[in-house]
């Protein structure tokens, strides 16, 4: 049985001048996951959500909200999605009140009995003007917009940047409640890869404008491995070293897997996801500096597989 | 929908309305204080012969009175058109100065139906507020300018145009807005361009809107009439065109010659040439069809405006 993924990007790529935020990004969520963004800072995450929601036109490639388009089928996309810009925009003037009754008049799915339990949950009067909330605050009635609106698909840009330890892990339960009740499917940014490993079962490493992995969290455990062995060992066949550190005396590989590795001069170890989110962020980085700083190499140890003259 | 328009811009349009109601006061103030000033002068029948000794006091309370015409018209003038970019200017450029669009734009409705129902709220919000000023206007025009609305000081300020200015106006703003985004450079942008449409408007096309009466001298109403041109014409025509043009010269050149001529009377000269004087303007009469025509135009110019800025912003995807 094939389903509609809920997030489907084909060749997606944005280009602002003469550098690309988002090259060749491809990638589906089937619906009903917990997917996570992660990236460092400028390699595209704000864009490509952008994207899929209709706010940004993509200079290549296409994005698919449940098979359809942000920017021709906007009406069918803008009432499947939830989006939680990295600003936070609301409108500072008005009261958390007439923010919600904003929401509700634009939405005809709008949930206000929920809209109104979270934030009394999180101790938000609803009297107050939004612009005089605190950062944190803020960020949580844009959250609270977001879910009062029962989207198919939330699409949150950082939603735990501003908060402090105890709203994120509140967050993370109404998020997690949200999947559970209504099988709403979730793409969040995150720099918290800690988080992610707590709630996400997908996840997307963006590094230098392009993906470098998007798959289930579970076989992305399954398929890394961590070796450890002496300064003269081998990588073993059939494996795709990610990063290596070398100390003194000893090599450390992050490598992926296709098949378990049984011998060899290498002691084997399950990595965690953040190491692994971090070995695939270096190599991208590495790379990039390659191609930039020496030309030479880049050509003749070609990355992305130009064919040599 | 239409409330949550509406709340954004309330304390704009509060603002606006307390602007207009202060000159609404003004203008009844200075208006009524000018009528019983020409009333009182009026009263005393001044050009008749043996008048009363309080007729160049009246006559000075008159134009003391009358100080405040000139400002008025000039208020008249403005007050729609800036009004119109005031409103307009922030539609859709503060949303994105704000980044607010991003929210406005991801709820369930579409942005073309977000800005068509923030356009049409801001544009009755617009044509209230004007309209409410223009009876005021219109009455002041009649009080302290002592008629002739069909003449363009009077005529930009009464009747339906000021309305269609101000929509036109606020359209302008509001496209302005959407195209370089900020609120301040849209009403700065705004000022120039809505006063060269209504300068070149005024200048070349309102005249034309309707056709123009042409009359001899002996049937001119005294007053009321916005005169385009005047001259001579060959007797039997009533109008230029077809190779006939204005004949003032020659008349000119027939009554004072020159230097050691024989000087003639115009009478002579008219019946010499076979000339007669002709006057092209536009009655009084033609007050509201020439409103109707010219609120038209800038109605319709603001309709083009509000398409393209429905166009400018279905197509803005950063």
């Amino acid at each position: 049985m094939s389903t509609t993924p809920a997030l489907e990007a084909m060749g997606l790529g944005k280009r602002y001048g003469h550098t690309w935020g988002l090259r060749d990004c491809s990638f589906e969520i089937p619906p009903g996951r917990i997917a996570a963004l992660v990236g460092p800072n400028g390699s595209g995450k704000s864009t490509l959500l952008r994207m899929a929601v209709g706010i940004t036109r993509p200079t290549a490639g296409q994005v698919r909200v449940f098979g359809h388009s942000p920017a021709e089928q906007a009406e069918e996309v803008l009432r499947r999605i939830g989006y939680l810009d990295q600003e936070r925009p609301l409108y500072r003037s008005f009261k958390v009140a007439e923010m919600l009754r904003f929401g509700d008049k634009l939405n005809p799915g709008w949930d206000s009995a929920t809209a109104r339990q979270y934030l009394a949950d999180l101790n938000i009067p609803v009297e107050s003007r939004v612009g005089n909330l605190s950062g944190g605050q803020q960020a949580q009635v844009a959250l609270t917009m977001c879910l009062a609106k029962r989207p198919e698909l939330l699409l949150l840009d950082e939603p735990v940047a501003a908060l402090d330890p105890l709203a994120r892990e509140t967050l993370m339960q109404i998020l997690l409640r949200a999947v559970v009740e209504d099988g709403t499917t979730v793409l969040l940014s995150s720099h918290a890869i800690a988080d992610i490993a707590m709630v996400c079962d997908y996840v997307i490493i963006l590094s230098a404008s392009r993906v470098s992995l998007a798959d289930d969290i579970d076989y992305v455990l399954a398929s890394h491995r961590l070796l450890v062995g002496g300064r003269e060992a081998i990588a073993p066949a059939g494996t795709d070293v990610i990063a290596a550190t070398h100390a003194e005396r000893q090599t450390n590989l992050l490598v992926r897997v296709e098949e378990p590795i049984n011998d060899g001069p290498w002691r084997v170890e399950e990595p965690t996801l953040e190491e692994i989110v971090i070995a695939y962020l270096r190599r991208a980085e590495a790379e990039g500096t390659l191609s930039f700083d020496d030309p030479g190499a880049a050509s003749g140890t070609s990355v992305h597989g130009h064919a040599p003259r | 929908m239409i409330w949550a328009t509406w709340r954004m811009e309330r304390s704009l349009y509060l603002v606006a309305g307390a602007v207009l109601a202060v000159i609404a006061v003004l203008l009844v103030l200075a208006g009524a204080h000018q009528e019983a000033a020409w009333t009182t002068f009026s009263n005393l029948h001044c050009s008749q012969p043996g008048a009363s000794s309080g007729c160049m006091s009246a006559a000075d309370s008159y134009y003391s009175a009358s100080r405040f015409s000139a400002t008025g018209v000039v208020i008249g003038f403005l007050a729609p058109g800036l009004l119109g970019l005031v409103v307009g200017a922030p539609i859709v450029a503060k949303e994105i100065g704000q980044s607010t669009n991003r929210l406005a734009w991801t709820q369930s409705i579409t942005r073309t139906r977000w800005l068509v129902l923030k356009l049409s709220v801001g544009a009755l919000a617009t044509a209230v507020l004007v309209g409410a000023l223009t009876p005021v206007f219109q009455w002041w025009t009649g009080a302290a300018q002592r008629g002739d609305r069909i003449v363009p000081s009077n005529f930009d300020i009464s009747g339906l145009v000021p309305v269609a200015y101000a929509l036109f106006a606020f359209m302008l703003g509001a496209l302005l807005g959407a195209l370089v985004r900020r609120t301040g450079w849209a009403f700065a942008l705004g000022v120039p361009l809505f006063g060269a449409f209504r300068f070149l408007e005024r200048t070349y096309v309102r005249s034309g809107l309707v056709p123009p009466v042409y009359t001899s001298t002996a049937q001119l109403s005294p007053s009321n009439n916005w005169v385009l041109n005047q001259g001579y014409l060959p007797l039997g025509q009533s109008s230029p065109g077809h190779g006939i043009t204005w004949q003032s010269e020659s008349v000119a050149s027939c009554t004072n010659p020159g230097v050691g001529k024989a000087v003639h009377s115009v009478h002579h000269c008219e019946s010499l040439l076979r000339l007669h004087y002709v006057v092209q303007m536009q009655p009084g009469n033609h007050y509201w069809t020439l409103q109707l025509a010219e609120a038209g135009v800038f109605v319709a110019a603001a309709c083009v405006l509000c398409v393209l800025t429905i166009v400018a912003v279905g197509r803005w995807r950063t």
